[in-house]
């Protein structure tokens, strides 16, 4: 069978199509077993939530002497009110994302990708809707903090547009992350190491993306740059929806989200076809 | 004590053959984080570049505390490298094998792995702190010995900071989230300007989370000499290594063993 996805055998031996909600099913169980092992374990949920805590004091404080210092009321349009809240968006975001290229390095490095492969599922898939599980819940518990933390330091947060906004946008950013987590995971098959990959990438997303500091306050031409690249429509966009909600910005971000997934989406998908097709597998 | 240098001495080489001997791996993570640590510092060029400087602090001031907090979280976590994983040899029982031998505990179980990508941040520290010099004009030969000692006292804190945190796991079990926690905002708030906290917070950072022994005091110390700082530096490294050395061996008395055999390679 070429495409273990698109075609399974019936109990007669023939060869038939699963429908679509056959195959979406199969992956919304995945998501909701992860869903319901992490839900059994609400003390480390929340603790792993804490560090959202120790971000948003430091950047109150980095930025409040910034604008103090400054003497403005808004940066680039932004209010120090709207820079907190942008900032706690952005760090529950990135906080929340699940980084599987170390857990696909490692199946690939001892050779657990095997098994996997020879499942009833696709092996990206899988481990999308997985991390995607793990993801929802994290999210929620990282904005319900963080949101409690940057509300008693700067006031109320932005209406409901903006968490309506942002809430849609963040789905397609876990999808355009978790694409370039499989494109780290899955260079294994190709080199012995990929632990740089994933620091630079992750210092991309700080920088770049728009964590560290809203791509608004960049000069004019780095800014033009980042957004001309896929990490600001992993963190930026989201997060300044929130704070600044548009139908046109909105449709911007699902935009440039959509280019950028069906540009690496692309690339990770050849590059799985390649790599399962190169794949060895020595013992039993 | 020169039998227990020479013993660590020959932890540390037999490390670094084992290093060698994926030499490719070894040298993809040193430059990673050279090239990870050199992305991050682009934030403070950024913003520097708009807002000149905070509270006192400019690029300088951050070039010098990149330049002793890399130097020295990397000399001390590949020198030391269980560092930062004490806390999963005491709760999986791995500390059996450190006490079956007839050396110094504490000693034999840190300095018995290597972390490769340390080197990296080791590197790129000695190139902040060449950079700081040039952009700021000073050099001499003992801004290099207040540099070296600076580092030294980082090191200290840093590596009894992170025993103290993990020493806790013979007394409440697991402190793996704990342990992520401290490293996290040790590792924060030693890379932000001091200059941003006011007085409570301040006191946080000299005691309960002493980022301030591992970055701000010990690069304003390496620009320009301060007696009191001086002492500080000495101080701080003394107490924190004192009381981790004291936590660990008060708790390694309430040690389980896990009765796992082990095979080491």
């Amino acid at each position: 069978m070429s495409n273990r996805e698109a075609s399974v055998l019936s109990p007669e031996g023939c060869v038939r199509n699963p429908s679509a909600a056959a195959v979406a099913g199969k992956y919304w169980a995945i998501f909701r077993t992860q869903l319901v092992n992490s839900l059994a374990y609400p003390i480390d949920l929340l603790g792993r939530s804490l560090l959202i805590v120790l971000f948003m004091w430091i950047f109150m404080n980095l930025w409040q002497v910034t604008y103090g210092a400054t003497g403005a009321r808004s940066i680039a349009g932004l209010t120090l009110a709207d820079t907190m809240w942008y900032l706690m968006m952005a760090e529950a975001v990135m906080l929340s994302k699940r980084d599987l290229s170390e857990t696909i390095t490692e199946q690939v490095k001892d050779g657990s990708v095997a098994y996997l492969l020879n499942k009833p599922f696709n092996f990206i898939l899988y481990h999308f809707a997985a991390g995607l599980g793990d993801s929802v819940l994290a999210f929620g518990g990282n904005l319900i903090i963080g949101a409690a933390v940057v509300w008693l330091m700067v006031g109320p947060p932005p209406g409901l547009t903006g968490w309506i906004f942002a809430g849609a946008a963040v789905g397609l950013s876990w999808l355009l992350d978790f694409c370039f987590s499989a494109l780290i995971g899955l260079s294994a098959f190709v080199v012995e190491e990929t632990n740089a990959f994933r620091w630079i990438y992750q210092k991309f997303l700080l920088l770049l993306g728009g964590v560290l500091i809203p791509l608004d306050f960049f000069p004019a031409w780095l800014q033009t740059v980042s957004l001309n690249l896929p990490f600001a429509w992993i963190i930026y966009g989201p997060a300044r929806l929130f704070v600044d909600p548009s139908l046109a910005r909105l449709g911007q971000v699902f935009l440039q989200q959509g280019i950028w997934l069906t540009v690496v989406g692309g690339i990770v998908w050849v590059m799985y076809r390649r790599a399962a097709a190169r794949l060895v597998i020595n013992g039993g | 004590m020169g039998r227990h240098l020479a013993f660590v001495a020959a932890l540390w080489r037999t490390n670094l053959l084992s290093a060698m001997e994926y030499r490719v791996s070894f040298l993809t993570q040193v430059v990673g984080m050279m090239l990870n640590n050199a992305i991050y510092f682009v934030f403070w060029i950024i913003f520097f570049a708009r807002f000149e400087e905070i509270n006192g602090w400019d690029l300088v001031d951050m070039l010098f505390l990149f330049g002793v907090v890399a130097t020295g979280f990397g000399a001390g976590t590949y020198l030391f490298g269980n560092a930062i994983r004490l806390s999963s040899l005491i709760a999986s029982g791995q500390m059996d094998y450190y006490l079956s031998l007839p050396r110094p505990v504490l000693l034999h179980a840190l300095a018995s792995r290597s972390n490769a990508s340390s080197a990296g941040d080791f590197t790129y520290g000695l190139f902040s702190f060449g950079a700081a010099v040039i952009f700021s004009g000073t050099f001499n030969g003992l801004m290099l010995l207040r540099f070296t000692l600076g580092c030294l006292a980082s090191i200290a804190v840093l590596i009894s900071f992170l025993v103290l945190v993990q020493s806790l796991t013979f007394w409440i079990g697991n402190t793996s989230l704990l342990t992520r926690h401290a490293f996290n905002a040790i590792v924060t708030f030693s890379l932000y300007p001091i200059t941003l906290f006011d007085g409570t917070a301040k006191l946080l950072l000299f005691t309960l989370i002493p980022a301030a022994f591992i970055g701000a005091l010990p690069a304003e110390f390496v620009r320009r000499f301060d007696l009191l700082q001086l002492a500080q530096i000495c101080a701080g490294g003394g107490v924190f290594l004192f009381l981790s050395v004291y936590v660990f061996y008060r708790g390694l008395r309430r040690y389980e063993s896990g009765s796992a055999i082990q095979v080491r390679m």
